[in-house]
């Protein structure tokens, strides 16, 4: 079997999905966030929907704003921060390796019983979109340090977004404009928290955060 | 031109960001003057939407609406009084999202375009979350943090659904625009299962934003944080908005014949929040707090209601407008205790009664509408779900549906007595101004209005909204 070009940068996004779960560093994390993103915004282009001018723009726009701007907003919120800190796991990271292998075998299963006519020329594209929607609940629950949950809403966006490549033929590109610029503010939004997250507390980890319970 | 609506309180939100409080707060009243008038317009007028592929006046949305912009003009006359009492930094960056927050959920109100609709109640999570961090605390700072985290999470399966109801439209081969109104005209041709796998994922992140359990964990957090006036617009407004997202998907499953599988999904949740409403409140010792629960609760009985149908899908519409004329006249009353006692905790208020005479008028008649005595409408769209649930044999959903109520009453009035008639040796710090106890009367009034005379244009639009979903007063 040959594999055509989405198979094989979606490879790399699988292999970026288990890096990131047994991923200890911030900095680390948020450079896999980046080239995930970049890969998701790459991938319409392979798909063979014919290019016009608008898409073209769309296009490059997702790229400036899932591979760039996001990651490095939240890059410059924490620079001075906590730029050097662990992600403060609830889960180990052996537990999380094993916990993304299965993840990955059972993301391929599930999509081989699906069976979507409209993406069914790219093996790859369902399995990767279920682990990147997954590992970012993963990484939202199983780490106690806020920008590490911030990253894990960022990778669950991702992956939507690559499932919703079938659905970007028939939107116009100001639908998909209006859900990338929520995307973004809301990104926006959580780097400003967690700024005053540690201004406030003098640390991300949310188990300080525990005034309002029952 | 429908449009007009959320853009006048964009611009002036904008606005609202550069200029200083004493134009700030008359800009808040007349936006909210303006908006009411536009969405009189609009009821009478019934006009077409310009960008019609995305926006469409439906009568579900023009029952928001009206709850919209006449809770918002109270409320903002409100706010006038509050701002003077209570000291709050960059009250412009308040104001501005207070007109932000109003616009986004307009826009909510009148999208018809799938994606649309998604991307105006994500907006009214980003707008929302500044109102909640207003008071600088850690306290708050946590509350916007979980509010913003697992709203946008949430909303965020919801887009997952909105995507599987696109695939739903690929498989079973359907070209129609994207739209609720198209898509329930096709709804035969969908693929059922992905139809299916789309309302699941769509009632889910919604039913997050609308508090349902087990999602509700940010709704207490977030209206007890807020400042009074944000928090009555969160609980009397923003809720229904998330309800109108799931109201919608429901229309499509209904005409796809798929409402069986619907209504059990609504009923489980909204027992479910029913239930966690009743457990919390009993041991609850914050006023605001038990409101929130409240809000849970009355969320809870509007699922329940859509999900049973017929008679009960009416009671609950009915329960949806008052609980938010209620509901935002009890937490601006919650404002003025707050004021007048400086605290949140239960323990340290008390003699209501003779201390705060105006605001316990409005506080006591408010908790007796929202638990559903007579004069009010709770009472009535209680009844209807009741009713219908008798009617279609849910004997089981309806049994634990009145206990949970039983509950609820009794932890409420508990505390509500409390506040009101325990003794209290403390000064009080604010003076009940007219403007600060008038907007909660005439909510109440309306309350009490709409239960003995409702317009029949107002009764046509909830017939025609629930006859799309199987309902109707039959």
């Amino acid at each position: 079997m040959i594999l055509n070009p989405v198979d094989t940068i979606l490879t790399f996004v699988l292999l970026s999905v288990l890096f990131s779960f047994g991923s200890s560093r911030l900095p680390m994390l948020i450079s896999v966030v980046a080239f995930q993103g970049i890969v998701v915004s790459i991938v319409p282009f392979f798909l063979g929907h014919g290019m016009t001018a608008g898409g073209m723009t769309f296009t490059i726009a997702t790229l400036l704003i899932r591979g760039i701007i996001i990651p490095m907003s939240i890059y410059i919120a924490i620079k001075k921060v906590a730029i050097h800190r662990e992600v403060e796991p609830i889960v180990g990271y052996h537990a999380s390796l094993l916990c993304g292998l299965g993840l990955i075998v059972a993301a391929t299963y599930l999509s081989r019983q699906l069976n979507l006519p409209s993406i069914s020329n790219y093996t790859l594209l369902f399995p990767t979109a279920i682990a990147l929607l997954v590992t970012g609940m993963f990484l939202l629950m199983a780490r106690r340090n806020a920008i590490a949950m911030v990253l894990g809403y960022i990778m669950m966006e991702n992956g939507i977004y690559l499932v919703g490549t079938t659905f970007s033929v028939r939107a116009r590109h100001i639908v998909e404009f209006g859900i990338l610029l929520d995307v973004l503010a809301g990104v926006m939004i959580m780097a400003i928290i967690l700024q005053n997250i540690k201004r406030t507390f003098d640390d991300v980890d949310t188990a300080l955060l525990r005034t309002l319970k029952e | 031109m429908v449009e007009i609506i959320f853009i006048v309180p964009f611009i002036t939100g904008l606005f609202a960001f550069f200029v200083p409080k004493q134009i700030g707060r008359p800009l808040l009243v007349f936006t909210g003057a303006i908006h009411l008038l536009l969405s009189l317009l609009l009821w009478k007028n019934r006009p077409e939407a310009y960008f019609s592929d995305y926006f469409a006046v439906t009568p579900e949305g023009l029952l928001s609406l009206l709850v919209i912009s006449l809770l918002f003009f109270l409320i903002s006359i409100y706010t006038i009084g509050y701002l003077e009492a209570s000291k709050i930094q960059a009250e412009n960056i308040f104001t501005g999202f207070m007109l932000l927050f109003l616009s986004t959920m307009t826009m909510v109100t009148l999208s018809d375009h799938i994606m649309i609709m998604w991307i105006a109640i994500e907006a009214t999570t980003l707008t929302s979350a500044p109102l909640i961090y207003t008071h600088r605390s850690g306290a708050s700072l946590e509350a916007t943090w979980k509010y913003v985290l697992i709203c946008s999470v949430g909303i965020a399966m919801a887009l997952l659904g909105s995507v599987f109801v696109t695939l739903a439209m690929d498989i079973g081969q359907v070209d129609a625009p994207l739209s609720f109104s198209a898509l329930t005209q096709v709804a035969k041709s969908l693929d059922p299962l992905w139809l299916k796998a789309g309302f699941v994922f769509i009632l889910v992140g919604y039913g997050t934003k609308m508090g349902l359990a087990p999602m509700h964990t940010w709704l207490p957090d977030a209206h007890s944080e807020a400042p009074s006036p944000a928090s009555a617009l969160l609980s009397g407004v923003l809720l229904n908005c998330a309800y109108l997202g799931i109201f919608k998907t429901n229309k499509i499953m209904y005409a796809a014949g798929l409402n069986d599988f619907s209504s059990l999904i609504l009923i489980v949740f909204g027992l479910m929040s029913i239930l966690a409403a009743a457990t919390f409140i009993l041991k609850q010792n914050e006023y605001k707090r038990m409101l929130a629960y409240s809000s849970i609760e009355n969320m809870g009985i509007i699922a329940v209601g859509t999900g049973i149908g017929g008679i009960a899908a009416y009671g609950a519409i009915i329960c949806m407008i008052h609980h938010s004329l209620i509901k935002s006249s009890l937490f601006l009353s919650s404002g003025n205790i707050l004021l007048g006692y400086g605290n949140r905790l239960i323990t340290n208020t008390g003699d209501m009664v003779s201390r705060m005479p105006k605001t316990f008028i409005a506080f006591f008649s408010g908790f007796a509408g929202i638990s559903g005595f007579p004069p009010f409408g709770i009472f009535i769209g209680e009844l209807f779900i009741i009713v219908g649930a008798f009617r279609s044999g849910r004997y089981v959903t309806i049994g634990i549906f009145i206990a949970a109520l039983c509950v609820i009453f009794a932890g409420f009035a508990n505390q509500i007595m409390k506040i009101s008639f325990d003794k209290f040796d403390g000064t009080i710090q604010i003076k009940e101004k007219a403007s600060m106890v008038w907007p909660q009367y005439i909510l109440l009034l309306t309350s009490l209005i709409f239960c003995f005379y409702m317009p029949d244009t107002v009764y046509q639009t909830i017939v025609d909204a629930v006859t799309a979903v199987g309902g109707g007063l039959r």
